[in-house]
């Protein structure tokens, strides 16, 4: 089928302008060499048929020939043919245009085959640089087809990979195509049966087309290694079948790469499990033990009658102190378990900030009771947050500022409202964080290295971080130039100014 | 004795001193606390107590460098305090000096049971190589190498003797299993402890009324053995 385009038209204007040229300059030079004429005409016919097409070139030939003839073969000014050679001339005329031309339109279209290679190459390049992009595992079958049908330029990509009896599918794209689940089964049969390679088409066998809906869907077993573990369906935009295979194969390695990460999560939520159990049965071994012998002992001397009344009350004193170290660990470990379950919400109310500070105060009461608490508000309205939450993660940090400060040493508190955040700082003289601390400070069971002196399970500094990113908040340490360590807790809060109703 | 015991009391915890302290005083023994490791090196060195009660978890120094610094200079008994799980820490300080130890949460008695057989000893110390020593109804002969339980003659292989002349050269103290290969095996034996379980399977046959109940050769799970000189209904 020949269909003549604007480009072969704007060619084959030329090609006559060019032998009408050649024409008119020999006659008017008066060169009537039919060596030298022929020779021009040849190459005019050489050029038509290296840049256009076959048809273009066998016009240029055959208006060659009879401008030859009819202006410089004797008879000179007619269409006929005297002499036998020049027949010849005119078959070498055709037999040049037709060799040309096929040697030109064979260069052209493996040119034209390169470039869509190359350009599919680089889709599939991109599609690839796409997938190792993705360490996130959640929905990354949906955002795998929704880059392939990107790459692409695809109006429709399915993944099908069967899960027991039926399959999981997921589609990307503008047709409303219904995949019929027993073809899909077909197709992985038959890619399970054979795998042969077609050179010619550079894919693996088990490609399949399918009409359906009036689309052409074209069906590619998607292979890890030799075994199919599902198939690629695509309709739109026509793509070279080795592309699709190897696409198919992009694809399958993507998906694999996903069970990975996916597998590999829970392995490292196994190990961090693990882990935590460890660093939990260490920290408690030593925080139980003590209060337990500490109120055992206790106990067997007030049995005794060998106490005065004020060593008496020494004894259970101790005791007291020991249950309540044992509740405290105990609702510390209550609350991270609570944490860990995503069991804790959060309930939003309007309070004033001063309100969170003084209960956090009362929380730790017993373990401040040595140390001035300085609390500076400055702010005068009402923030909205969870309170409970708030003054829990704020409590054990006066816990902390009370067990690292020397005796006496004021704790100074902070309130104040900036930037949609309700900031509340709290600030001690001990001896500080450490640099090396610094970064860890705020992991579970993480203990400071120059900690030993304080008792501690490491689990204080987690609660907070832990309590506050329930309310989406921030915690964070840093030391004063002065001596001491800062910590701070940065709320999201709504405010509104008090209303002060007469 | 004529003047009450001194015991030096080391422990970081408060509440571990405010009960401990009393509860001894009480048994009419002189105590006096420290609560780190310099300042219980230091009590040590200028008042030597009769008895040391150690804890391993100190702010300051490892428990078993105190038990090695104060081994160095002196011989009283060293009683650690220490917590289940911390086996390591345990062997390290016996195999560095300290001589038994109660693991926390302990009762008072288990504790002042220690602590009088420990004080019993030093007063009655005898380690030496020849003569005879009792242990409940057995008698270890040195001089003559053998063992009798009520004058009858109980044969054992040289190993065997060796094994419990060890054991009764240092009865009540708890002998790691490290330091009864060393002694008994010598050096070289140390990482090799079936040794000493077929040895002491052996020994318990030939000297235990009960080999599966053992009243002399006891077990210390993960330590090591102890070879004690207490009635078995007073523990």
């Amino acid at each position: 089928m020949i269909t003549f385009r604007a480009k072969d038209a704007r060619d084959l204007a030329a090609a006559v302008a060019a032998v009408a040229l050649a024409t008119a300059a020999y006659r008017w030079l008066q060169i009537a060499n039919p060596t030298t004429v022929a020779l021009s005409y040849l190459l005019i016919v050489l050029v038509a048929a290296a840049t256009s097409r076959l048809s273009v070139a066998v016009l240029t030939s055959a208006l060659s020939v009879l401008c030859f003839n009819f202006f410089f073969l004797p008879p000179v000014g007619r269409f006929t043919i005297a002499d036998p050679q020049n027949w010849v001339a005119l078959l070498v005329f055709l037999a040049v245009s037709l060799v040309a031309s096929n040697l030109s339109s064979v260069a052209r279209a493996r040119t034209l085959d390169a470039l869509t290679r190359r350009d599919e190459m680089a889709r599939l390049f991109d599609l690839s640089r796409d997938i190792l992009l993705t360490t996130e595992s959640r929905d990354a079958v949906q955002r795998l087809t929704s880059f392939v049908a990107r790459r692409f330029e695809l109006d429709y990509i399915a993944i099908a990979i069967p899960r027991g009896a039926d399959w999981d599918i997921v589609t990307t794209g503008s047709l409303p195509i219904d995949l019929d689940r027993s073809q899909l089964a077909l197709a992985v049969a038959g890619a399970e049966r054979t795998l042969e390679f077609d050179a010619r088409e550079r894919t693996y066998s088990g490609h399949r087309t399918m009409t359906i809906d009036g689309h052409a869907v074209r069906i590619v077993p998607l292979r890890l290694g030799t075994r199919p573990i599902g198939v690629l369906a695509a309709a739109g935009r026509p793509v070279d079948p080795g592309s699709l295979d190897a696409l198919g194969g992009i694809i399958a390695i993507a998906i694999e790469r996903v069970q990975f990460l996916e597998e590999r999560k829970v392995a490292e939520r196994a190990r961090q499990s693990e882990e935590l159990k460890s660093a939990l049965l260490a920290s408690l071994g030593h925080d139980l033990r003590t209060p337990l012998t500490a109120i055992r002992v206790a106990a067997t001397n007030l049995q005794a009658s060998w106490l005065d009344e004020p060593e008496r009350r020494e004894q259970s004193q101790v005791v007291l102190a020991e249950v309540e170290r044992l509740t405290r660990l105990f609702e510390d470990i209550l609350e991270m378990a609570r944490i860990d379950a995503g069991a804790v919400s959060t309930e939003l109310q309007w309070v004033h900030p001063a309100q969170i500070v003084e209960s956090a105060r009362e929380q730790v009461s017993h373990a401040i009771a040595s140390h001035e608490v300085r609390l500076t508000v400055g702010s005068e309205t009402l923030v909205r947050l969870d309170p409970r939450l708030t003054a829990a993660g704020l409590a054990h940090l006066l816990d902390n500022a009370a067990k690292y400060s020397p005796a006496a040493q004021p704790i100074d508190v902070d309130a104040s409202v900036a930037g949609g955040e309700l900031v509340i700082t709290v600030r001690d003289r001990g001896p500080g964080v450490s640099a090396a601390d610094l970064p860890r400070l705020f992991e579970r069971f993480y203990r400071g290295a120059q900690t030993n002196r304080v008792s501690g399970t490491g689990m204080g500094l987690s609660i907070v971080r832990g309590l506050l990113a329930v309310e989406h908040g921030r915690v964070w340490a840093e030391n004063c130039a002065d001596g001491g360590a800062r910590f701070t807790i940065a709320v999201p809060v709504e405010q509104r100014s008090i209303e002060v109703t007469a | 004795m004529t003047s009450a015991a001194r015991i030096l009391l080391v422990d970081d915890e408060l509440s571990i001193q405010r009960t401990l302290a009393p509860l001894l005083r009480s048994r009419g023994y002189d105590v006096e606390v420290a609560g780190t490791g310099a300042d219980a090196l230091q009590s040590a060195s200028e008042h030597p107590p009769d008895l040391i009660v150690l804890d391993l978890g100190l702010p300051d120094l490892e428990g078993s460098e105190v038990c090695r610094r104060i081994r160095a200079t002196a011989k009283m008994p060293i009683i650690i305090l220490s917590a289940r799980g911390n086996e390591a820490d345990k062997v390290a300080a016996l195999d560095l000096g300290a001589d038994d130890y109660v693991t926390k949460p302990f009762g008072p008695e288990e504790l002042l049971a220690r602590i009088r057989v420990w004080l019993r000893r030093i007063m009655t110390d005898d380690r030496s190589e020849s003569g005879r020593v009792a242990v409940g109804s057995l008698t270890i002969d040195y001089d003559r190498r053998r063992l009798l339980r009520d004058d009858e003659e109980i044969r054992l292989t040289p190993k065997e003797f060796e094994l419990l002349a060890y054991l009764a050269r240092n009865h009540d103290r708890v002998l790691t299993h490290r330091a009864i290969l060393k002694e008994v095996w010598g050096p070289n034996a140390v990482d090799q402890p079936e040794h000493l379980w077929v040895l002491v399977a052996q020994l318990r046959k030939k000297i235990e009324p009960d080999p599966s109940h053992p009243r002399y050769l006891l077990s210390e799970p993960w330590v090591g053995y102890r070879l004690t000189t207490e009635q078995p209904d007073a523990r």
